[in-house]
């Protein structure tokens, strides 16, 4: 808003706010600081511990008053910042002011107030929110229709917010019969249906102990905590907001532009760092650091290897294969490949049949393996057999360790998904389910299970179907050229989505394609869902939907599994039945990478290492398994190649000083 | 090759391996009951799933001399009966393509 005369002071001070929560104004100061001695000596507040207070010397402090009226205004054409016509300027000012006051720079705020004209906001807003800070109810009320607050039904709403500040604060005080006239006068003649629930819960609190108690139950945190700021942000939705600026307004936007760099950014796998970013530059990972060179290939099975999973430390990786083994791989922690121990710490053999699955106990010392409709659970610290589970009555499909700590779950293509506790012994069991699972997952929450697989349909009574195949006259099956036959009625193939605790089922839904993999993103939102013919589906957990398809890889008959990997899940990668691995961005769908190496066959299954976010392995029908990383850095390069023993001189004439070797160490890993 | 599942039938009669319950066919395929094996009574079906195929070999049979292969339960590798490649005379060429599966060594499976 516009100040009506340039350099009156009166206005410029009465819009003082000092109660924003930021840096040396977090300190909430009433209206009577504004008389003190720092004040006055260099305009604003703070006796606060933080760097810019030294700088408000004496010597510079030649008064607000005095300083303002000297400063001239500008009038600029036009309304907008540069050309572009969505850039207010009066609005980016007073975003400006806002954060100059909130950091403190008091005198620099009214400084820009003055030469460009703008105001933060008008006096009646800081005195409301001042009114709100100290409680002094009855003045905020007065002012809110001022603010724009003129439908009724919000300055009922808004009403009743203060109201129940007013009453919680005095339940607090202990003033038990003032409380009550507050629920019964301010709170109960206006409240909605929903507001007399709330009434309900408020009129109970009066039975709290003390206020201790009370805070805990109300999840309030009390008149000296941030309950009365949190109720400004509620009152926001209220007002205006070109009239009350919402709280740190300019640190919002930026904090969006930098999620919008961060999801524009494709090969994003670092950390956010504070140090590393910038709001010079926008933010943007390198390629050359995305793994995808392979650094170490791990050749000890002596057939197919069909699934690999990482423990949870990162440390092991374990592997499935067709010879009837399992291996446990020890992957040292050397950030050098080339100085790094890869060995076979374990063969798990005594498997009659081609292992399937493979699963870490959460704290790694049991692995799960599954051949057939066998589970074997081993010890990994010494390789033994610790126990066979032989319920399931066919292929075991899926082995999942539950987050909460309470055992495994297996799934099977005999229709039951069985519950076991940390000894192996059945919690447990739902069978007949619809599916006969091929695959399925728990999100980390605890709260879902995903199970994939083909529809069972139970063969009809036997007297309909004598007419019925007289009728319709079902075709025979056909046999295709592989000798495998196609039956009369196809099976359908499924995802289910259960409630964990109850087992009841939330969602089914009928897919087209085999489904062969499931995994749950880290914030339990999204299922991957392998889907032949060469689809990938990423299904949205919360709003049941069929959020993205990734697209590239073939799979046909066989099982491929998929995974999420990198930093925040932000990539999703998959094997292949022609020989590749592909790398996707999760959230655009953008193939980044395929990446040869393996042999002739399918890579059956890729695993992303959760501790080392710049390392993945993937198995294939070549008997082998990879580990990729990312490329020795460009600096690493140069100092492999560029700078020999023999050349540090040379390299110190050309260039006119010398590099140290170490100075282009990006620091690896 | 790959991992694969083994495939599961669906229908009101399911034949499978008597020894590991495979699923291997189903009545829709069946062509006849009328055959003979190596174990008494055997079944000819137009397709049979979940078996490995052996190696091609010349077989002299009641009906005439054929080329067949040995088919063998791809779980528990029992020798289930075999396939037809070829049938040297024409009266019995209907059998090319066709499988034999031994009844003694089917159970009814769900
Ligand atoms: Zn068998």
């Amino acid at each position: 808003m516009r100040i009506p005369e340039p350099d009156n002071h009166s206005n410029l001070s009465s819009s003082y706010d000092f109660v924003s929560e930021a840096g040396p104004s977090c300190v909430t100061l009433d209206k009577a600081s504004h008389s003190n001695g720092i004040n006055k000596e260099n305009g604003y507040s703070a006796p606060v511990s933080n760097g810019t207070t030294s700088n408000g010397s004496p010597t510079m402090g030649n008064g607000l008053a005095k300083h303002s009226s000297s400063i001239m205004r500008v009038s600029l054409p036009g309304t907008t910042l540069y050309d572009d016509p969505y850039l207010d300027r009066e609005e980016f000012v007073r975003l400006v002011i806002q954060s100059l006051r909130d950091v403190g720079y008091i005198e620099s705020a009214a400084t820009l107030e003055a030469e460009s004209g703008y105001s933060l906001e008008a006096p009646e807003v800081s005195e409301f929110r001042q009114h709100i800070l100290r409680g002094a109810w009855a003045d905020a009320e007065h002012l809110l229709v001022e603010l724009g607050v003129t439908d009724a039904d919000a300055l009922l709403d808004a009403r009743f917010l203060i109201g129940k500040q007013k009453y919680l604060e005095l339940l607090e005080a202990r003033k038990t019969t003032a409380a009550l006239q507050v629920l019964r006068n301010d709170l109960a003649p206006y409240s909605t249906s929903s507001e007399q629930e709330e009434l309900h819960v408020l009129s109970s609190l009066m039975m709290c102990s003390d206020p201790q108690d009370l805070r805990r139950r109300a999840s309030w945190d009390g008149a000296s905590g941030i309950s009365r700021r949190q109720l400004l942000d509620d009152l926001q939705h209220y007002i205006p907001s070109s009239t009350m600026i919402p709280q740190r307004r300019f640190s919002t936007l930026l904090t969006q532009s930098r999620e919008y760099q961060r999801l524009r950014c494709l090969y994003h796998n670092s950390a956010v760092d504070p140090s590393s970013s910038s709001l010079f530059s926008d933010h943007t990972c390198d390629k050359e650091s995305f793994p995808r060179i392979t650094t170490t290939i791990l050749e000890v099975h002596s057939d197919e290897v069909w699934n690999v999973a990482w423990s949870h430390d990162g440390t092991h990786l374990a592997s499935a294969s067709k010879d009837k083994t399992a291996i446990i791989w020890r992957i040292g922690l050397e950030a050098e490949p080339s100085s790094r121990d890869c060995i076979a710490e374990f063969i798990l053999r005594d498997h009659p049949y081609a292992l399937g699955c493979l699963a870490w106990s959460l704290d790694d010392s049991i692995l799960s393996t599954s051949a057939d409709n066998l589970i074997l659970l081993w010890n990994t610290k010494t390789g033994a057999l610790m126990k066979t589970l032989e319920n399931h009555g066919e292929t075991v499909s899926a082995l999942v360790w539950l987050p909460d700590g309470s055992g495994f779950m297996s799934g099977s293509l005999d229709r039951k998904i069985i519950f076991w506790d940390m000894e192996g012994e059945l919690r447990e069991s739902w069978n007949d389910i619809a599916i006969r699972v091929t695959d399925a997952a728990v999100t980390p929450d605890v709260r879902r299970l995903v199970a994939v697989g083909m529809g069972y349909n139970p063969p009809p009574a036997l007297g309909t179907l004598a007419r019925a195949n007289v009728r319709d006259a079902s075709p025979p099956i056909v046999s295709n050229g592989n000798g495998n036959a196609v039956g009369p009625r196809s099976p359908e193939n499924r995802m289910i989505i259960y409630d964990l605790k109850t087992g009841q089922v939330e969602l089914s839904v009928h897919m087209e394609g085999e489904l062969t993999s499931v995994k749950i993103s880290e914030d339990s939102r999204y299922a991957l869902i392998n889907h032949a013919p060469d689809e990938i589906h990423l299904w949205d957990l919360q709003e049941f939907r069929l959020a993205r398809k990734f697209t590239g890889q073939r799979q046909g008959h066989h099982v491929i599994r998929s995974c999420f990997g990198g930093i925040d899940g932000n990539f999703v990668i998959s094997g292949s039945e022609d020989r590749n691995v592909y790398v996707w961005h999760r959230d655009t769908g953008t193939l980044l990478e395929v990446l040869d190496g393996h042999g002739l066959g399918s890579v059956n299954s890729v695993a992303w290492n959760p501790r080392n976010k710049r390392m993945f392995a993937s198995c294939s029908d070549d008997n082998t398994i990879r580990v990729w990383e990312a490329p020795v850095s460009a600096g690493e390069l140069l100092r492999g190649f560029g700078i020999s023993a023999s050349e540090p001189e040379m390299i110190g004439k050309g260039k006119g000083k010398v590099k140290q070797p170490w100075t282009y160490n990006d620091g690896g890993l | 090759m790959g991992m694969k599942y083994r495939r599961y039938l669906a229908g009101e009669r399911i034949y499978g391996c008597s020894k590991c319950k495979t699923h291997l066919a189903t009545i829709h395929s069946m062509i006849s009951r009328a055959f003979n094996g190596q174990h008494g009574r055997a079944y000819l079906f137009d397709g049979v799933v979940n078996v490995v195929e052996g190696e091609p070999n010349d077989r002299q049979m009641t009906t005439g001399n054929h080329t067949v292969r040995d088919i063998y339960c791809v779980k528990c590798a029992t020798v289930l009966g075999w396939k037809y490649d070829r049938a040297y005379e024409q009266s019995q060429q209907y059998k090319e393509g066709k499988y034999i599966l031994e009844r003694n060594l089917l159970v009814d499976v769900q």
